[in-house]
């Protein structure tokens, strides 16, 4: 009995964490977009698709993830129109019309090493819920501690050929 | 002002110094100041702006992605001293954080900078940085500002002092000339010692020395000129002095030093001497004889020890001296007098005589004016000599004549000299036939001067004429519109004045009484001046005019004579007719006169008829007219019929 309250309280702790820390990604991560120069610097009016791509049976997470964003943003962050959609990732490679990806907490890591391929391959940048995501390829994600740290994947931003606002430079911290 | 123009060269140049050293230093201390505060302020602006540049990207972008890291961010210029303060405020206003690191030890100034934060992408402004920077380095440069320009103006101002004490020393040998030249009197000579010398100032030392010495030469000079003027105006003095003092023709003192010698004393007694027909002399053997009898008469005057004075032409005067009794001057004048009518003086190879009158004032205060007044008595009086005498009242009747002839003027001029008419009536038929107009002065309160009173005066001011030519003119106006004949008194003097003559001429021609106007002319006259009377009375006849012969019977009269003169009528003399009833003489007097008039054909005229009875002697006597108070006393008339 003791075990299983005990198991419920960290599910529900875990599940609370969790919750704080997407709603958290969900007000950074949009305007990490928004410091992607290959983005801003163009003229086109026109929206971007902001995908939060899904593994499998993620889907929900992945909607409610957008809504959040969008019910932040209002389709809108810095002077770029967004709108924020549930992707799975088998789609995501077939699709053109995505400009920033943000991958859902505890995908495959084979369909992570896929993600960040396509990633490099369409200099889109690829942020996820989880750091330990970086080592298969993703290019960045944040970390809630003590203070909110960008860990920015350095060889996926040189392959990748990213260019972001030289001021997220200065605050992110990189890994190799 | 008025301090500064009359100032010292070297305080002026002090004063000009001091100004212009005052606005260029503080010009430049200002300008210099305001350089270096601007400076030293945006250097420190600068610096906290580079500090604030520093971290401002990462603070916008944390900002932007709500990141709460500010400090962490911060942390790199917040361990600085200079940074006193930051606060970030976002766009709402809301501070965001406020840092506060110390409060400065001194009150040094602070510098805040504020820079707005940005979206990094769009530039956008998301909120502002307000650094607070410490002053301290800012103060402390500004002090060592302070103090190096203290130095400086120390340094600036002791060289204006140096050159001001430099100016002194230069311009000093200009204040030991001035003192030196300040008494400087033309013919004494300065030297001057200057302790040090400029090359100006040797040259104005050379050309002052110069200056002196045609000083010198130009004063030996002017003294030179001066004494010998000082001789020459010696001698004009003297020479205007007796010019002055001395008759030139007989070198005797004149009147001028006669009346300065005689207020040396508060009386004096003074005799003045005056040559008789001196005229006569000058007009018969002339000028030069007359001159030269002055110069003998003076000379012998001088060798009888008179001490003569010459005080006019031929008027000498004599001075009693000291120790001289009246009665003894008296006495030596009587003896001058004596052996002046035994003298014989020469001119041209002839003997001549002088006569001489003198007028004597005796212990005078005004003895010039009292011997005069002597000399004038013992001429009218036909004496030698006469002595002057306060009592006789000479001086009074001097003044009451001054103050008629004074009145006679203005009686002129206001037109108050009028005429009376006294009626003349015929013995025949007792009806006035004529008027003898004569002449009065009316006062201004109406009263009337009679002409015995003023017309002996009036001849001698030569105011008659004008008081003949008024009256004829009245009386000639008067009878215009009556019918009676009138007579007008003539005097000699009027006959022989041609102005009044031809005066007379123009009344009768304007007047048209010619031929009713008679002119009573005195006996005396008539035949002291016949020949101007008689051809006066052939012109007047010739207008129609008729003449009376006034006063007639009292002279030596001379028939021959009136006869000559063709006169109309014989006014008889009053002093024969006022006693005729009483006096037989004057009867028989006056019955030859009538005797005579009838004789020649012309009418008589008897004065002074002051009563019945001798009316009645005159009616019997068969004299034409009566004139007198009992007939008709003088009466103003006018122009109306009677």
């Amino acid at each position: 009995m003791r075990a299983v309250l005990l198991l419920l309280f960290s599910t529900i702790l875990a599940f609370a964490g969790d919750s704080f820390i997407t709603k958290a990604h969900a007000r950074i991560v949009p305007k990490i977009m928004a410091l992607d120069t290959s983005l801003t610097s163009k003229s086109d009016p026109s929206k971007k698709n902001f995908a939060v791509v899904y593994d499998s049976n993620q889907k929900s997470e992945a909607q409610s993830i957008a809504d959040e964003i969008n019910k932040i943003y209002n389709g809108k962050v810095a002077a770029l129109y967004f709108s924020a959609i549930p992707v799975s990732a088998n789609e995501l490679f077939e699709r053109k019309d995505i400009a920033f990806v943000y991958v859902v907490h505890n995908c495959n890591p084979k369909i992570l090493e896929k993600i960040a391929a396509w990633s490099i391959e369409n200099t889109v940048p690829a942020f996820s819920y989880d750091v330990a995501d970086l080592e298969y390829g993703i290019l960045g994600s944040i970390a809630i501690e003590r203070s909110t740290i960008i860990y920015v994947n350095k060889k996926t931003l040189k392959k990748g050929k990213f260019h972001f606002d030289e001021t997220l430079y200065h605050i992110a911290r990189f890994i190799e | 002002m008025n301090y500064f123009k009359n100032a010292r060269l070297s305080t002026k140049l002090f004063l000009l110094l001091s100004m212009v050293t005052f606005i260029i230093f503080g010009t430049i201390t200002l300008v210099t100041f305001s350089i270096v505060r601007d400076l030293t302020l945006n250097s420190q602006k600068e610096k906290a702006l580079l500090l604030i540049d520093t971290v401002s990207p990462t603070v916008s972008l944390s900002l932007f992605l709500g990141l709460n890291d500010l400090g962490s961010k911060l942390s790199s210029i917040t361990h600085r001293e200079e940074v006193i303060a930051l606060q970030i405020i976002d766009l709402k206003g809301k501070v965001l954080l406020n840092y506060r690191q110390h409060i400065p030890a001194e009150p040094y100034q602070t510098i805040n900078v504020t820079e707005d934060l940005v979206e990094p992408s769009t530039l956008k402004p998301i909120g502002s940085i307000t650094l607070t920077y410490s002053g301290e380095e800012f103060t402390k440069t500004m002090n060592r500002f302070y103090t190096l320009y203290g130095w400086i103006s120390i340094s600036v101002f002791s060289i204006l002092w140096l050159m001001i004490l430099w100016i002194n020393r230069l311009l000093l040998p200009i204040t030991l000339i001035a003192r030196k030249v300040r008494n400087y009197k033309p013919g004494t000579k300065i030297t001057f010692d200057l302790p040090f010398t400029q090359r100006e100032f040797t040259h104005i030392v050379h050309s002052f020395e110069s200056m002196q010495e045609s000083v010198i030469a130009y004063s030996d000079e002017i003294e030179s000129i001066n004494k010998n003027l000082e001789i020459k105006i010696a001698e004009q003095t003297h020479k205007a002095t007796q010019h002055l003092y001395y008759d030139p023709l007989t070198s005797l003192p004149n009147r001028i030093k006669l009346q300065e010698d005689l207020l040396r004393q508060p009386t004096n007694t003074v005799a003045i001497l005056n040559i008789d027909d001196f005229k006569e002399i000058n007009d018969f053997f002339g000028i030069d004889a007359g001159d030269w009898l002055l110069t003998q008469i003076a000379s012998w005057f001088h060798e009888l020890k008179l001490n003569p004075y010459r005080i006019g032409g031929d008027e000498f005067a004599f001075r009693s001296h000291d120790g001289h009794s009246p009665a003894q001057f008296q006495h030596d004048i009587e003896s001058l007098l004596s052996s002046l009518n035994e003298k014989l003086f020469m001119i041209s190879d002839e003997t001549v005589h002088v006569r001489a009158t003198v007028g004597i004032a005796i212990d005078s205060t005004k003895p010039l004016i009292h011997a005069d007044i002597a000399l004038n008595k013992a001429r009218s009086a036909k004496q030698l000599y006469s002595t002057y005498d306060q009592f006789e009242g000479i001086e009074q009747q001097y003044k009451n004549n001054i103050a008629m002839s004074a009145q006679i003027r203005q009686a002129l001029v206001e037109h108050r000299i009028v005429c009376q008419y006294q009626p003349i009536i015929s013995c025949e038929n007792g009806k006035i036939e004529k008027f003898e107009t004569l002449v009065r002065i009316q006062n201004e309160d109406g009263s009337l001067i009679a002409p015995c009173e003023f017309l002996p005066i009036a001849q001698k001011t030569k105011l008659y004429h004008q008081i003949t030519q008024e009256v004829i003119y009245q009386a000639c106006r008067l009878f215009m519109g009556r019918h009676e004949q009138f007579s007008v008194n003539l005097s000699g003097s009027d006959i022989l004045d041609q102005r009044t003559v031809t005066t007379i001429e123009n009344i009768l021609r304007q007047t048209g009484t010619a031929d009713r106007i008679i002119f009573e002319i005195l006996e005396s006259e008539g035949i002291e001046n016949f020949e101007e009377v008689a051809l006066f009375i052939t012109r007047m006849k010739g207008l129609g005019a008729k003449f009376a012969i006034d006063d007639f019977g009292t002279g030596y009269s001379n028939f021959e004579n009136i006869l000559k003169l063709n006169v109309d009528i014989l006014k008889i003399d009053g002093s024969l007719i006022k006693s005729i009833d009483q006096n037989p003489r004057n009867r028989i007097v006056v019955e030859a006169i009538v005797h005579f008039a009838h004789k020649i054909g012309i009418d008589t005229v008897a004065e002074f008829v002051s009563s019945e009875e001798i009316l009645r002697h005159v009616e019997d006597l068969g004299i034409t007219y009566a004139q007198g108070f009992h007939t008709g006393k003088p009466q103003f008339l006018n122009q109306q019929l009677m």
